[in-house]
Order: structure tokens, then C-alpha cells, then sequence
């Protein structure tokens, strides 16, 4: 029995992977498993290599292990081009169909061919259960009941798809009975409450209708095109307005717009999503317009590699464009954070007029965890905006000087309040304005209404014990991996892990995290190590910092940050 | 002239004596806002960047002057999350037509029920004179334009008349800012049209271009009239035909009629409302 344990599938598109990484993973969330599962995919839409990881847990979704405990390999041509994701160990349990690899691939001493097509075509005259015969093996292997439809959410589809290959989940469930494989048997989970499925990408829709946002345009883009697609199932039925827009220009000036008019306005994207976004974002900061912007990061520059993860829009979030426009950057680790901080961006936004960009990665937004789904009934806080009263009638000034330079918000439509906004420098009233001590005095408004936000310290999470003098600063879904390393190499002690949500502007606590230190490692994956020149911008770091910047395309593994965190640990 | 309006606040145009855009703002705000009898916390005007997108401080309703291009957006989010709005986009024929064209065929075919006003002066005014895509040729000297024309220009009314022909929709005008009462008359009717409305005003700019050009399209303007002959150029050859403005085989013919040769005033294709 073992509390943990890592599957891998890999095939061509079509092969069932992902439904067959999906059905396991709901499997074990209706039992009470915890699991998280990435999804690997190529550039292809059809045919092309697709790969699931998906880790079990008996106590908590963390990321997976380097390589795997189980795999299941339909197609050896695409495991070939999935093999940097889903290594094969030594003590791996291999299952493939079909023909034995090509030279190249070493096979575990544990590697069984079974006839996964054969039994499906034998049985429902196609090969397309296949993936289904091998959910019965894996099944069995692990001990899991099959009857999903238990409390768990959105089972439907799935139950339909397992009553119609009834026989070929049979079939699999007798494959290979003289191998007990007993210890690849799971320990029952730690509690056996029904754990939700969902990725990062559903929790930011999730997240956003909690808030009350009432408006979403949006330009499909891979990462992020699931956000739009769930918006647009839910704001729908009149509950809200929603476009696909023409761009992404688009997307930002419609929900400038709704905003002007008092909705909770959003879009989502990535990369080169968000630089056409920028102009409309420095107006949302001018003309301070409330405006939330996710940003599921991907490789870059250009089109780079849009189905995998990378930490390199950083840059642009906090300083794209032009004219100093002062916005408000956070981002998410995890999916429950991807849930709550979509809540804390809009109160961000709306309580102090303002752009807030969400940073999400595709790793984050496309993994499907199953968790407790406490955080998605718990309370939450819900700002508005702050709105004129009665003293204003006639003598609205739409930018007024009020001591926390957050001026009261009218919206278009209110009766009484009507006023004149423009992008160029403006006047308290909204009147364009020429003058050099307008344009000083209103860069002070906008800068100095954010700065409460550096206290914010719920923002900010510290891991390890507070007398550790060397840590770690990780942001986004980097920094799972980290603090999995720093306890995988029991280096809880010595090291302490400071992850930010908050970004921009600086949070003080990460402020004192950083100035407590004697041994910095700031770990982040892009090229250029933009954490660490944003940090350095900003902090007098120690002598003593180092970092681990690489470009994205591949999750960090254990085995590598173990090198710089044990050097930073000595 | 027109008695001050109501709808005006106290800002003072910065335009040059003589601008088209005094117009524009003379209709809205004496006719428009009166006739249809709005409270200006019902309107929102968005505007793009360039002279007459100023417009929207002169106007005592809510404003918004936004990016270079980018009014129709901001009207059409302010639309669809508050439909109790009459919404108004106004720009330049920079705006609609070069930087911000790309969203014109999206805008027809969504039929979001908003009025757009290209305040057409044949050129960039604020960027102090260099062609638009609606600029003429024009001979070297016959006109302080900065730059000069190389591609022959679009027709913003045939362009947009024919971003409805495959869905029918949305409402498509051209007016003359030397016509203030029939300007009115087409904004109010474009704005109880619902469906996206765009009317092309005809606009002289008195600074960068020459003063007989304006002069000659005033004098050639033709207007239409329901079930009565269009007037054509003399160079067509086509037989005039009795105007109907639901018909948009008829609308892409009359609009195909170069706007230098006869500048047709009025409607030029009523389509379906969403
Ligand atoms: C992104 C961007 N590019 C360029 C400009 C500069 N610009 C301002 S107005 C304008 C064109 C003005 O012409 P038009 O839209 O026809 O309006 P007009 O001034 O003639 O009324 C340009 C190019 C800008 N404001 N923004
Ligand atoms: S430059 Fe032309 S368009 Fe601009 S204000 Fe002067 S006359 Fe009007």
C-alpha cells in the first residue's frame, strides 16, 4: 500500500488519453483521492502526441514525482515525443499496445504488452475503447470502484461513456490476473469526502462569476481559451454580457466599456493576447477604469510554444506601455488561489479603479487538480466601488483629490452625476488639461491610491520556519514545484519559501522576507530571470543571491532545483 | 443660428473658427437631444482621437474620448451591459476607417444597437494634415496635405454597405455638416433605428484643405428621398431608378456612385433591426 502513486498515458490525439486520465482521475476524486494531472499536447489538432501525468494522492494534490510509477503507452512514435515529461524509471510499470518499441527507449523489467485495441476491436468491432480496456486494468491494479456518479460533479457524460463500453471495461478488469501488483495499491484516502475536479483556467471562470462579474469579451487563444467558453455558458442566459470579440483590442475596449457603465468587466488571454491589449490598459490606468486581465502565460516571444508553460510575460504585466500607467499585478499558484485572487482582483479593481492583471500559466491553467471544494462555498469579501452620494448633486468632479485619491465612481446612466472622462491628462473635473502641474498632480493620484495594496499581507505566503536566514522567493506555479523540492529534500529547516501573490506593487512582506535573509535564491522559469530584476529594481537583496531563471517548455523537476537549493541549503 | 442648448456644457471648443465639427455638435445638442428628448444621463458619447472626437466635453451627457480607433468598442461594451443607454461613438475618418476598420464588418454583423458618426473631413486634421484613406487625389498644390495620396481612397458609405449584404444589417447614412437640421434629422432617425446605425457626415476641414474642395461637394450633394429618383453623375450610364432604402441591391448601386460626382445625402440602407 502506498500514498502516492503517478500514472502516465501516452498516445496520438485520439487515442482517449486525456478521457482516460480524466475517468481515473474522477474515479479516485469520488473515492476521496486527491490528484493533480497535467495535460501535454503538440501543436497538432489531430494525431498529434497527447500525454496525461496524473499523481494521486492519499492526503494532498502536490506536483508529481519526476518520473513514473505506471505508464500506459498506446503509441511508442508520439511516448518518443512526450519522453522529456513522462521519463520512465526503473522500477516503472509499463502497459503498451500493440508493437514493441523502437530502439531508442529502454523498457522496465515490468513492461507488459497488452492487446488494448485487439480486446477492443474483438469486442465492440472498433479500436476506439481501447483506452477504456485499460481504464478496466488500471482500475483493478488500483482498486477502485467504478461507480462514479456518487456526489461528484458533472459525472454525466462519463458514466454514459462507461455504461456504453461495459464490456470492454470488463474485459480489462480480467487482464493480466496473475500479476497482483500489490504494491501499487493505494492507501485509503485521508478522508473520503468527494474531491472536486477542475483546472486553474475553470476556477478563474468560477472565481469570477462568484465576484459578480457581469461581463466577459474575449479572443480564443491556447491557454486560455477555456476561460472564455465557460463565461460564455454562464453569462449567457441574460445573466451577464458576453462576446467573442474580433481581437484582443477588442476584447479589453468592450470591457472598458461595460465597466463605464458599472459592470464587473474581465477578459482573458495570453502572451501575445496581452500586447495588443496594452494601449487599452494604459487608458483603463489613465482614465481609471476599473478592468480585470488574466493572463495564462505560455512560451514566448511570438507564437513560441503555445501549448506549454512559461513565466515570461512578467515584464510586460508590470511595465507594458507606455507613460507611466501604474496597474495592479498579482498572481495564482495554484488552482484554489486561482479561484480566490480572481475574487481579490476584482476587489482590487474596483475598490481602487484600476487594471489588475492576474497572471495564470498554462500548467496552472490547464492541470486538473482534485481538491477539497471547501474554497468554492467559503465567504468571500466583495468590494464595489465606490460611489458618489447625494453631496455630489451639480458638482461632481468624476477625479476628485480625496485623501486615499480614490475619487468616487459614477456610472453612466446615473442621473444627477453626468461627467466628461477623457484619456489625455484631465482635470479633477475629467476636462483635458495642458498643464504640467495637473499632469504631476494626477500621476500622484493614480501612483499613491495603490500604495495601501504593499500591505496587504495575506497576499503573501511564507513557508518555513521565520529564523531560516536563506530562502526562496517563487511565484506562479513554480512555486509548487519548489516547496515539493524543499520537502522531498528535507530542507524545511534550513530553508524558508516566501511565494508572492501580490506582484505589483511590491508587498511589504516580501519586502521584510527578502531583507531577513543572508542567502537569496529567486527561481523562476524564463530566460531573462525578470522576478529578479523586478526584486532587485525594488530591494537592496543580499550579497549573497542567486537564481534560477530558464526558459519555459518543460516543468521544473525535483532533480534539477535540487542542485541550486542545495548549494543555497549549505 | 441655433439658441444655446442645454446639452452643452460650458467647455469651449478648441476647433478652428469654421470647423465642421461646430456642426456635428450644433446637431446633437439643438436638435437631436431635444427631439428625441433624452436626459443627457441617458447618453453616453464615446469618441475616438482626432478633432472632432473632442466632442464629447462639449456635450452635457456622459462622455467618454478614448483611443485613436477604438469608440466603437467602448460603445458597443457600454451598450450590451447597459441597454437603457443610447450610446453614440464618434470619430474621424482616421478612426473608423484606417486604425480602428478592422472592427467596422464585426460591428454590422453583431448589430449592437449603437449610432456611429465618422465625422469625414477627407484627412487627418489633429496629426496636422496627412492623407486618410477617404483623401482624394489631388494634384501637387491644390491643397496643404502633408503627405501625399498614392493609393486611389475607399468609400466609407459603399464599404460599409457592403459589410451588410450578407447579413442584412444595420443602418447606413451620409450627411452633410452644411445641412444641420437634415444632419439632425438623420442622426435621430439612425439612433431609433435598433441596430447598429453608421452615418458618413460630409465635413470640411477649413485648415488642411483647400477651401473649393468642400465648396464643390456642397454644391453637387444630392438628397434622397423615398420613392423618388436618385440623381446620378453625369458619367453613368445607369437609368435613375426610384430610391428605396430597404433594398440592398439598390444601396450597393447608389453608393457605388463615386461621392466626389454626387454626394447623396440621406439614407442609403435601412436593414434589418436585431
Ligand atoms: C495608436 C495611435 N496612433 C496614432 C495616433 C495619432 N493620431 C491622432 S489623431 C490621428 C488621425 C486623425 O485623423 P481623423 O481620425 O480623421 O480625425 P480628425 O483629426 O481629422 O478629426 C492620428 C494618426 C494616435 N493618437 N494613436
Ligand atoms: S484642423 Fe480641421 S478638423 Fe481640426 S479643428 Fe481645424 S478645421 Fe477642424
Amino acid at each position: 500500500m502506498r500514498d502516492r502513486l503517478t500514472i502516465g498515458i501516452a498516445g496520438a490525439g485520439g487515442d482517449g488519453v486525456v478521457v482516460l486520465g480524466s475517468l481515473l482521475q474522477r474515479l479516485a476524486a469520488s473515492q476521496g483521492y486527491f490528484s493533480q494531472m497535467p495535460r501535454y499536447y503538440g501543436p497538432q489538432i489531430r494525431g498529434g502526441a497527447s500525454g496525461v501525468k496524473l499523481s494521486l494522492d492519499t492526503t494532498r494534490a502536490s506536483v508529481s514525482g519526476d518520473t513514473v510509477d505506471i505508464m500506459v503507452c498506446f503509441n511508442w512514435e508520439k511516448y518518443a515525443e512526450l519522453e522529456q515529461e513522462l521519463p520512465l524509471g526503473i522500477n516503472t510499470v509499463l502497459f503498451y499496445d500493440n508493437a514493441p518499441p523502437k530502439k531508442g527507449i529502454n523498457l522496465p523489467e515490468r513492461s507488459f504488452q497488452v492487446g488494448f485495441s485487439e480486446i477492443s476491436k474483438e469486442l465492440t468491432g472498433t479500436t476506439a475503447a481501447k483506452n477504456i480496456v485499460a481504464l478496466g486494468l488500471l482500475e483493478r491494479i488500483l482498486a477502485l470502484p467504478e461507480n462514479l456518479s456518487k456526489g461528484a460533479t458533472a459525472q454525466d457524460h462519463a458514466s454514459a461513456l462507461l455504461e456504453r463500453n461495459g464490456l470492454a471495461l470488463n474485459a480489462g478488469k480480467r487482464l493480466l490476473l496473475e500479476f497482483p501488483f500489490a504494491e501499487l495499491k493505494l492507501s485509503p484516502p485521508w478522508d473520503a469526502s468527494v474531491k472536486v475536479v477542475l483546472h486553474g483556467n475553470a476556477a478563474v471562470a468560477q472565481g469570477a462569476i462568484r465576484s459578480g462579474c457581469r461581463a466577459f469579451f474575449g479572443y480564443p487563444i491556447t491557454p486560455a481559451s477555456e476561460i472564455m467558453q465557460e463565461m460564455q455558458e454562464r453569462l449567457n442566459h441574460g445573466n451577464g454580457a458576453f462576446l467573442q470579440a474580433e481581437d484582443e483590442i477588442a476584447a479589453v475596449g468592450l470591457a472598458l466599456g461595460a465597466s463605464l457603465t458599472g459592470a464587473k468587466s474581465m477578459t482573458a488571454t495570453t502572451g501575445p493576447g496581452l500586447d495588443l491589449m496594452t494601449e487599452m490598459i494604459g487608458l483603463a490606468s489613465g482614465a481609471e477604469i476599473p478592468v480585470v486581465i488574466v493572463d495564462v502565460q505560455r512560451c514566448g516571444p511570438a507564437t513560441g510554444i503555445p501549448s506549454k508553460s512559461e513565466q515570461s510575460d512578467l515584464n510586460h504585466a508590470i511595465y507594458g506601455g507606455h507613460g507611466d500607467a501604474p496597474r495592479v499585478v498579482i498572481a495564482a499558484y495554484d488552482v484554489e488561489g486561482c479561484y480566490r485572487l480572481l475574487i481579490e482582483s476584482f476587489n482590487i479593481s474596483e475598490y481602487y479603479q484600476t487594471p489588475v492583471i492576474l497572471l495564470s500559466d498554462q500548467w496552472l491553467g490547464q492541470t486538473t487538480v482534485a481538491i477539497d471544494g471547501n474554497f468554492l462555498t467559503r465567504d468571500y469579501s466583495v468590494c464595489q466601488r465606490r460611489r458618489p452620494g447625494g453631496e455630489y448633486q451639480e458638482q461632481y468632479r468624476r477625479y476628485e483629490l480625496t485623501e486615499d485619491s480614490i475619487s468616487p465612481m459614477a456610472f453612466a446612466g446615473d442621473e444627477g452625476l453626468v461627467y466628461q472622462a477623457t484619456g489625455l491628462t484631465h482635470n479633477e473635473k475629467g476636462r483635458p488639461s495642458f498643464d504640467f502641474a495637473t499632469q504631476q498632480r494626477m500621476h500622484e493620484k493614480r501612483w499613491q491610491k495603490l500604495a495601501p495594496l504593499r500591505g496587504k499581507d495575506e497576499l503573501v505566503e511564507v513557508f518555513g520556519t521565520e529564523e531560516a536566514r536563506r530562502g526562496i522567493v517563487a511565484f506562479g506555479s513554480s512555486a509548487q514545484f519548489v516547496l515539493k523540492t524543499v520537502e522531498d529534500l528535507g530542507l524545511q529547516h534550513r530553508l524558508k519559501v516566501c511565494i508572492p501573490e501580490l506582484i505589483h506593487p511590491l508587498p511589504d512582506k516580501l519586502a521584510s522576507f527578502v531583507g531577513s535573509l543572508e542567502k537569496l535564491l529567486v527561481v523562476e522559469m524564463n530566460y531573462s530571470a525578470q522576478l529578479h530584476h523586478y526584486l532587485r529594481s525594488q530591494l537592496d537583496l543580499p550579497s549573497d543571491t542567486e537564481t534560477y531563471a530558464r526558459a519555459g517548455g518543460l516543468a521544473f523537476t525535483r532533480k534539477e532545483l535540487s542542485g541550486p537549493m542545495t548549494k543555497l541549503a549549505r | 443660428m441655433m439658441k444655446e442648448s442645454s446639452y452643452r456644457t460650458g467647455v469651449t471648443p478648441v476647433w478652428c473658427p469654421g470647423c465642421g465639427s461646430f456642426a456635428l455638435l450644433n446637431a446633437l445638442t439643438g436638435i437631436v437631444l431635444p427631439n428625441l428628448g433624452t436626459p443627457g444621463h441617458q447618453v453616453f458619447i464615446v469618441s475616438g482621437i482626432g478633432c472632432s472626437s473632442r466632442i464629447p466635453a462639449y456635450i452635457n451627457a456622459y462622455g467618454f474620448n478614448s483611443l485613436h480607433g477604438r469608440a466603437v468598442l467602448i460603445a458597443q461594451g457600454a451598450k450590451l451591459a447597459n441597454p437603457d443607454l443610447t450610446v453614440v461613438a464618434i470619430g474621424g475618418d482616421g478612426d473608423f476607417f484606417s486604425i480602428g476598420a478592422g472592427h467596422l464588418p464585426h460591428a454590422v454583423r453583431r448589430n449592437v444597437n449603437i449610432t456611429c458618426i465618422m465625422v469625414n473631413n477627407f484627412v487627418y486634421a489633429l496629426t496636422k494634415g496627412q492623407t486618410s484613406p477617404t483623401t482624394p487625389y489631388l494634384r501637387r498644390g491644390e491643397g496643404p496635405f502633408l503627405s501625399l495620396q498614392f493609393y486611389p481612397p475607399v468609400d466609407p458609405v459603399l464599404d460599409m454597405v457592403s459589410y451588410s449584404v450578407s447579413t442584412g444589417a444595420s443602418f447606413i447614412a451620409q450627411g452633410i455638416t452644411a445641412d444641420v437640421p437634415h444632419l439632425g434629422w438623420l442622426i435621430q432617425e439612425a439612433i431609433k433605428h435598433r441596430g447598429f446605425s453608421f452615418i458618413n457626415v460630409l465635413t470640411p476641414c477649413v485648415t488642411f484643405e483647400p477651401p473649393q474642395f468642400f465648396k464643390t461637394i456642397r454644391e453637387k450633394a444630392s438628397y434622397l428621398k423615398e420613392g423618388e429618383p436618385v440623381e446620378l453623375p453625369d458619367s453613368s450610364r445607369e437609368q435613375p431608378w426610384l430610391h428605396d432604402s430597404g433594398n440592398i441591391t439598390l444601396a450597393l448601386k447608389l453608393a457605388q456612385t463615386p461621392v466626389l460626382e454626387k454626394p447623396h445625402i440621406g439614407i442609403i440602407f435601412r436593414g434589418k433591426e436585431s
